[in-house]
């Protein structure tokens, strides 16, 4: 199987998002402000609590957390749901399945262009814009690289699961309903809006539980933890690989059975 | 030609939405779905709410009924536009397929004949959960419910809304210029999360912004004021529903202008 | 007569991006963009009565859609005068739009999912039609065509031809002075296209309507219009009625020959033989587009005749479309 053709797709994608120079700039002023807000907001909050450490994290952990976990927000969502409800409903989608390229492939490659661009444009920035601004409280050593490997397993249970959701399209036409409902669990279960950490404990367990922690709270876990402990490390990069594993093989499944269903009955 | 009369819009409106209802009730599918994801939002945001106040008693000095009240007034606020305004949503849609056009073509205004054409009827469940926390928190606020408080609650619901309303115009007009304008309207709309939160919060030169530039402040907190510190109003609180009046206006010129501007993609 | 239609050296000119190529040069867009202006309608003029039905023409990108859009108001011309009924449509767009239809091909106007008549009704209000004025309407297309199983209908699980009927009846509805219709026919199958055009004629009839039509069928063009004007990059190059059109060529005509043998091959052989005409085949016919000025079509058969053997001719008269296309092709002398 050759590379190039990905790497075609890849390069589509970046030329396509580079096309919207002003969107380009409303995405980073957007998300400025965005994180401005969250600072404030924490600020008060922490200062109104009247103590430095709440559930083991201090106002500068929180603030890291929450900010980077909104830039690997702006990373990761690629609006897949969106695009496969509406080529379902156009139709399109049969132009896609007859595309020498598996399509659950075809759409990943499709946006990885989007990838890059939105990793160099908002995750970079923003990540050295936050070491620099919090000196040091970033750990600069080996778990960067676990945070690479804990990002690219998080990017594809992310997929997966999107993938997942945007196959039951195919059995309704509520594409709004179907991504709210997505949107709204993996943002809260994953730790996005709030970090797992202020969960009440039950709360927490059932969170744990669940393949959305993988994305947000497992990788951002990794890379503020200067000397993770070897069990730490297995446990949460196992974990992610069991998810990674299972969405895939689950979000594979899941769309073999309902095409068959679908071509089957001509729907 | 004479000009249209108010009575003739909400004739015309009324028309539409009625025949609207109707044929949504034929895809009750559809329907259930979008409702529970809109439940599914509403449960989302109050959990989030929940699990940061279980964890710090109060901000600034607004304590957890108050936070509530704030809460429940911007979910009622953020109603209408979620029912009456949804098809900004779709509006880059038409401009881009040059699909647009056709609302160019009546004798009526485009701007309402644009909005005319969709009611989001979810929206609704939202107006429940919001009359619900509300009406919990006035009560655990132990607040007087005389027909005066009923008036100003209304009068300044209606402002907050317009304000909203305003801000999502303005966001969704934004694509008859730049192309990807979805991601400046999903900023707006991830901004009136936080219009729940005190103004105080920010540093002066945020709440100018918040204020002035991007008036989420007017969203809950300026009209909550009237209600919640009867004692410490400040201007801009009555001042808001002039303000708010402004800020619809303005925002309806924009959409206007950039209609007018518009002419469609291709020749 | 009056004209209902005035359009006076209208120019417009719109400023497009040009962009670059590849990787390289969209970073480079990001930085430093280059404008050109392209000019669209190039010193228009026309006038026209009402109750005519101008076939309006020229290839895709001539133009057409954006004069349209100038007279319906939905554009400002550069410079020039546009007057539709006394009115300056970009300056007083929705009083303009009481006075028009507009139905572009394949873009629905009506409510999705309302059923056609819930759009009509609504349509009347929005308009303020008479109540007596809507039901004599309703009964003039009863009249013309079958549309009780259309009327309650929801548009989204209409047909397209049936979706295009609809549309049509739409614009038609508050009794408009003029109705523009953009490709009314495109993709549609040949008896719903003759349908539409019946409907199209005897509303013009009937009520004085004038039609502007676009189109690339000319079999609408045959069918409905009187008068024809092309443009091609913007400029106009033909306004007359269709039979000086074919005047223009008239002294053109069509030599069908079937030879024996493969006609795809014997197509080649003749090309050079008489490489003076335009030779063109297909499965059955060998056309040979001959000048009778300047030979005649019998010593161009009997030349042929010399080397081929000739099993069937026929002889035609130039249609509307070649002509067409050999104006988009040489233009107008």
């Amino acid at each position: 199987m050759s590379v190039k053709k990905y790497l075609t797709l890849t390069r589509a994608g970046i030329i396509e998002s580079l096309q919207f120079r002003l969107g380009t700039l409303v995405i980073i002023a957007g998300n400025l402000l965005y994180l401005i807000v969250i600072y404030f907001l924490w600020k008060a909050i922490y200062a109104s609590a009247g103590c430095d450490v709440v559930n083991g994290m201090t106002f500068s952990d929180t603030l890291i957390y929450l900010v980077l976990a909104t830039a690997l927000f702006n990373f990761m969502e690629m609006y897949v749901v969106w695009e496969m409800g509406r080529n379902i409903q156009s139709g399109k989608i049969v132009l896609d399945l007859l595309k020498p390229m598996e399509y659950r492939r075809y759409m990943f490659w499709t946006y990885s262009g989007s990838f890059v661009t939105q990793f160099f444009f908002t995750f970079l920035p923003t990540f050295l814009a936050v070491a620099l601004v919090t000196k040091g409280a970033v750990p600069l050593g080996i778990n960067l690289l676990y945070f690479v490997i804990s990002v690219v397993m998080a990017v594809s249970i992310n997929y997966s699961i999107d993938f997942f959701v945007g196959t039951i399209c195919l059995y309704t036409e509520s594409i709004w309903g179907i991504n709210i409902m997505k949107q709204v669990i993996v943002m809260l279960f994953s730790g996005a809006t709030i970090p797992l950490a202020f969960f009440p404990d039950a709360l927490k367990t059932v969170a744990m539980a669940m393949p959305f922690q993988s994305i947000y709270n497992a990788p951002l876990s990794l890379l503020l933890e200067a000397n993770p402990t070897p069990e730490m490390l297995l446990h949460t990069l196992g974990l992610q690989l069991f998810w990674v594993l299972a969405m895939l093989l689950i979000s594979r499944l899941f769309w073999k059975i309902s095409l068959r269903q679908i071509t089957v009955n001509g729907g | 030609m004479k000009k249209k009369s108010f009575g003739f819009y909400l004739r015309i409106y009324g028309k539409i939405l009625a025949q609207d209802l109707k044929s949504k009730m034929s895809y009750r599918a559809d329907f259930i779905i979008s409702t529970i994801g809109m439940i599914f939002t509403n449960l989302a945001g109050f959990i989030s709410f929940w699990i940061l106040f279980r964890n710090f008693p109060s901000i600034h000095g607004w304590g957890y009924y108050e936070m509530l009240f704030l809460y429940g007034f911007s979910l009622v606020a953020l109603t209408p536009v979620q029912c009456l305004f949804d098809n900004n949503w779709s509006l880059r849609m038409y401009v881009y397929s040059g699909d647009f056009i056709k609302y160019c073509f009546r004798p009526i205004n485009l701007f309402f004949y644009f909005q005319s054409e969709v009611f989001d009827i979810k929206g609704l469940g939202q107006l429940a959960f919001g009359i619900g926390t509300l009406a919990y928190s006035w009560n655990k606020l132990g607040l007087a419910f005389t027909p005066l408080m009923l008036l100003k609650l209304i009068v300044f619901l209606i402002t907050a809304s317009l304000v909203m309303i305003a801000m999502q115009n303005a966001a969704a007009a934004t694509c008859f210029w730049i192309q990807n304008s979805f991601y400046v309207l999903d900023l707006v709309t991830r901004f009136k999360d936080y219009a729940k939160y005190p103004i105080t919060i920010f540093s002066p030169v945020f709440r100018f912004l918040f204020t002035f530039i991007m008036p989420i402040a007017f969203i809950a907190y300026y009209p909550s004021l009237v209600i919640l510190r009867p004692d410490e109003i400040p201007l801009l609180s009555w001042l808001s529903p002039l303000i708010g009046v402004i800020f619809f206006y303005l925002s309806y010129k924009f959409w206007m202008f950039g209609a007018m501007k518009y002419s469609g993609t291709g020749s | 007569m009056e004209n209902i239609i005035e359009i006076k050296n209208v120019t417009k000119e719109f400023k497009v991006l040009n962009r670059r190529e590849g990787l390289k040069g969209s970073l480079m867009d990001l930085f430093s963009r280059d404008y050109k202006i392209v000019r669209a309608v190039d010193n228009i003029s026309m006038n026209i009565q009402q109750g005519e039905i101008v076939g309006y023409l020229g290839p895709n990108g001539a133009g057409k859609s954006t004069t349209i859009k100038m007279m319906t108001g939905v554009l400002e011309p550069s410079s020039g005068e546009i007057l539709v009924g006394g009115n300056v449509p970009y300056q007083n767009r929705a009083k303009n739009a009481q006075e028009i239809g507009v139905v572009f091909g394949q873009r629905s106007q009506l409510w999705w999912a309302l059923p056609l008549i819930e759009s009509f009704k609504i349509l009347k209000d929005i308009y303020g039609v008479s109540d007596e004025d809507y039901d004599n309407m309703l009964n003039l297309y009863r009249s013309l065509v079958d549309i009780e199983p259309l009327l309650h209908k929801p548009v989204r699980q209409m047909s397209l031809g049936q979706r295009t009927l609809s549309d049509i009846l739409a614009a038609f509805l508050h009794n408009p002075k003029i109705v523009f219709l953009d490709e009314p026919t495109i993709g549609l199958d040949v008896s719903m296209k003759a349908k539409i055009r019946t409907l199209i004629h005897a509303l013009n009839q009937e009520k004085n309507t004038t039609v502007i039509l676009t189109t690339h069928d000319m079999g609408d063009v045959d069918a409905l219009c009187r008068r024809i004007v092309i443009i091609d990059h913007g400029k106009m190059l033909y306004d007359n009625d269709i039979e000086h059109l074919k005047g223009f060529f008239g002294s053109y005509r069509t030599l069908k020959v079937r030879p024996a043998g493969d006609i795809g091959e014997k197509a080649k052989l003749l090309a050079k033989e008489l490489p003076e005409f335009s030779v063109t085949a297909d499965d059955e016919w060998i056309s040979v587009l001959v000048d009778e000025e300047k030979s005649k079509v019998l010593d161009v058969l009997s030349q042929i005749q010399k080397n081929h053997e000739i099993r069937d001719m026929q002889l035609q008269e130039i249609s509307t479309e070649e002509v067409i296309k050999k104006i988009y092709e040489e233009g107008v002398e």
